[in-house]
């Protein structure tokens, strides 16, 4: 789970690599605040898978390579 | 998961923020009233119920978004900081603590240095791009690597 400064940067990088999924940092921010949001607070619970796989489709990170099993 | 085992993680997350680095067994008894060995334990089972992540020694590795072990992933907010153990933790960590940050990180192709400052859960740079190389599916088969 690693930053690139941009495409070529990925692109060069996944030369010798299976290319997985990629998404603007905007989204990785939005995605983060969503499923970290609450480890800190007194009241945590473990989420579960379909509380997890709801976020990823809130955020709009569906499909194959998203899912959680 | 039980709720003994709920506070245990609680204290340990807590005392992570706190310390800037992974608390110990003997450091969480003494918060939560418990002995070394009960906190061990506990580890265990939140470590199986991928609540934590620990080491081949029972120690805290991973306090996810919170990272016990240098990484290319620096987290700054409120003058204390923060390993993060990837691109994802190093957001949730500012996420985690409803605060502004500053992640400190490089390019996985080039090494150049990547500084973002998040700001009410925004990044500064947008240009920047993030990658994740393994299924969601197979995330916890080897999360050190994921």
């Amino acid at each position: 789970m690693l930053l690139f400064r941009s495409e070529d940067h990925l692109d060069r990088w996944l030369s010798s690599r299976a290319k997985g999924a990629t998404i603007p940092v905007t989204k990785l921010a939005e995605l983060a605040l969503a499923w970290w949001h609450d480890r800190l607070d007194p009241s945590w619970r473990p989420h579960t898978r379909e509380q997890n796989q709801a976020i990823l489709d809130r955020i709009g990170l569906t499909g194959p390579f998203w899912n959680l099993g | 998961m039980d709720p003994a085992d709920i506070e245990v993680r609680n204290a340990t997350y807590r005392r992570f923020v706190e310390l800037g680095r992974a608390p110990t067994a003997g450091e969480i008894a003494e918060a939560t009233g418990a002995t070394a060995e009960d906190v061990a334990a506990a580890w265990h089972r939140l470590h199986d119920a991928h609540a934590l992540v620990l080491d081949e020694h029972g120690e805290i590795r991973m306090a996810n978004p919170f990272s016990a072990v240098p990484t290319a992933f620096r987290v700054e907010a409120g003058g204390r900081s923060w390993f993060a153990n990837c691109a994802w933790d190093a957001f949730g960590i500012g996420a985690a603590l409803h605060v502004d940050c500053r992640i400190e990180s490089s390019c996985a192709d080039c090494g150049e240095p990547i500084t973002i400052d998040v700001r009410d859960g925004t990044p500064d740079d947008t240009n920047l791009l993030f990658h994740v190389l393994v299924p969601a599916v197979s995330w916890w088969q080897d999360i050190g690597f994921t």
